[in-house]
């Protein structure tokens, strides 16, 4: 069984109506499932205490989050990344931004507690946090905290990152933790943020070969995309033998994402979480904690977070989506929202697909040539 | 950047009387390749792992012996920079004379050491990617005030600049890469070119095909 964490107060992480990390997302999310008759069962984390958030952040940093106020520049700390273009100051932060990590702790408490086999945090998956900097639209790391959790229960954790942008946070707060691997597909960072998860970055000391990075060419379709997920992610799980898989589930990579250059459809999702769910049961018996993260094009961030909830309840997927919630948000949202749950079938002529696939190709074998020898050495 | 800002200070260093094997060995645990060579207290010359490899091989034409003194395999005079000397310089003179070190003096006094390691260190400070963010890649004609009308509209997007680096394309475009500190540089990007930039990075979408 999935246990579902939100709260309603999960909005108060708010940017402004002029910033893509929107709450808007996740109050669609749940409209679509209610009308899809799929309502899920609720539970309300507690925010997480300072205690648990200083395992992973500097308590100066804490600090300066808890004292950051929209209306006094001199608390807009740029230097620990608060008050920037990205991370905005606004009222409550530090308040907000603790309920998501909250949610994903709980989760992680009610999977290593055998509460629940899997939970669905529907907030959360902020990887660009760092100890003592906030980023990316990042304040505190709650994946960090949950995974600092589990590992206190004495769980060797497998980290997933799906997310258009390298989960650069984790992976550095991780970084010297044999007990935990992170994997992170993602666009190259030649230029997109955070401009890190290259191939070499394998993890430092006894962690060595347990920080995967595939960096993937922009304009990546589906094809290439699940073709180095299948070559690097089943092998490093059959060789970590992990206990928990924690995966950050963002949305950015599908084509129509503002942010980025991937150009998966939603039926990349659909096989990739079908995939992620197969591999949870082979290699850490069914036991998972998924969040959400980016994705900026809400019309389909919300279906592929659709496709992933139902998927969580066992439930079968729509074609089409109810007429009454497709108005009702087209009308909200000044725009017109696919009416199906995929998208409307489609190819791009990208004139370097294949060069594309064969460098996708080739950088996921340097990465397991990489991590073959980190592994050989270890033993 | 300075040489002051980008060199190693305090510097490991070798005495002029000092054997060969012992100047190895050093450098083996130091885990450096060049050392300044001192004598009474004044810089005379510079050795280096290769110099020391070399001189004490078997295909050396007269090879020294382990005990022989670091003087008489050392480079001298040494080539030295300021520490007020820009970094680039620092990276012309290695250039110029195919050598990996420079020994920093200051007023005849050895101040610090530029390597290679140090200048590629420079590099990554100099291009901000010590620290997250994304790249915009614009090509500017090359004429006075197009860097500042592309920075200033990055201002007006209260986007921070982490770093600035440009180079002649060809004589009439300047190719200008800014680190700047936002996930969001498509919709800057957007913007700038609506404005006419040349914008080469971020890339624009591809149109689905029909």
């Amino acid at each position: 069984m999935t246990a579902f964490l939100f709260h309603p107060e999960y909005r108060s992480y708010y940017f402004g109506p002029e910033h893509p990390f929107s709450p808007v997302r996740q109050e669609m999310l749940l409209d679509l499932l209610e009308a899809l008759g799929c309502t899920p069962e609720i539970q309300r984390p507690q925010p997480a205490s300072e205690e648990e958030l200083i395992k992973i952040h500097d308590a100066a940093f804490v600090e300066a989050v808890a004292a950051a106020h929209p209306d006094d520049p001199a608390t807009h700390r740029r230097d620990l990344g608060l008050g920037t273009a990205d991370v905005p100051v606004f009222k409550d932060m530090h308040e907000a931004a603790r309920l998501l990590v909250g949610g994903t702790l709980t989760a992680a408490q009610l999977v290593a507690s055998g509460k629940h086999d899997r939970a669905l945090q529907m907030g959360g998956g902020l990887h660009h946090g760092q100890r003592a900097l906030a980023s990316g639209f990042c304040v505190y790391n709650d994946l960090s905290v949950a995974i600092h959790h589990l590992r206190d229960e004495g769980l060797r954790v497998a980290y997933l990152d799906i997310d258009v942008h390298h989960g650069d946070g984790v992976q550095a707060i991780h970084y010297e933790d044999p007990g935990v691997l992170t994997i992170s597909l993602h666009e190259t960072g030649r230029y997109l943020y955070p401009g890190t998860g290259r191939v070499h970055e394998l993890g430092e000391g006894a962690a060595k070969g347990y920080s995967l990075n595939v960096p993937l060419e922009p304009f990546t379709e589906d094809a290439s995309y699940l073709d180095v997920f299948e070559r690097v992610v089943p092998y490093a799980l059959e060789h970590f033998h992990p206990d928990v898989l924690v995966v950050q589930c963002g949305a950015d990579a599908h084509f129509s994402d503002p942010l980025a250059d991937l150009l998966l459809t939603t039926k990349a999702y659909e096989q990739l979480f079908r995939r992620i769910l197969e591999l949870a049961d082979k290699h850490a018996a069914g036991r998972a904690v998924y969040t959400l993260g980016g994705g900026y094009a809400p019309d389909a961030t919300v279906r592929i977070w659709t496709i992933l909830a139902l998927l969580l309840m066992d439930a079968s997927l729509p074609g089409k989506l109810p007429s009454s919630w497709v108005e009702a948000w087209s009308e909200k949202l000044g725009t017109d929202l696919t009416p199906t749950l995929h998208d409307a079938p489609r190819t791009f002529d990208i004139p370097r697909s294949k060069t594309i696939f064969s460098q996708n190709e080739q950088v996921s074998k340097r990465l397991l040539e990489l991590v073959a020898t980190a592994w050989y050495q270890a033993w | 950047m300075l040489v002051q800002d980008a060199m190693q200070t305090p510097v490991y260093t070798a005495l002029v009387d000092q054997s060969l094997e012992a100047t190895y060995r050093f450098m083996q645990t130091e885990k450096v390749r060049h050392l300044p060579v001192l004598q009474d207290g004044q810089l005379v010359g510079v050795i280096t792992d290769r110099d020391l490899r070399y001189a004490t091989s078997r295909l050396h034409e007269r090879p020294f012996e382990p005990g022989d003194r670091v003087g008489n395999v050392m480079s001298t005079p040494p080539i030295t920079i300021g520490p007020l000397e820009p970094v680039e310089e620092a990276a012309r003179l290695m250039r110029q004379h195919a050598i990996g070190c420079l020994p920093v003096l200051d007023a005849g006094n050895l101040a610090g050491i530029v390597t290679g390691t140090d200048l590629l260190d420079a590099l990554m400070r100099m291009t901000g990617i010590t620290k997250p963010g994304g790249r915009l890649a614009v090509r500017l004609p090359d004429t006075p005030g197009r860097l500042a009308a592309l920075t200033g509209r990055v201002a007006q997007e209260e986007i921070n600049i982490r770093s600035v680096l440009s180079y002649n394309e060809d004589d009439d475009h300047l190719y200008v890469l800014l680190h700047i500190d936002t996930i969001n540089t498509h919709e800057l990007a957007d913007a700038l070119r609506t404005e006419s930039f040349d914008v080469v990075w971020p890339p624009q979408r591809p149109r689905p095909a029909a």
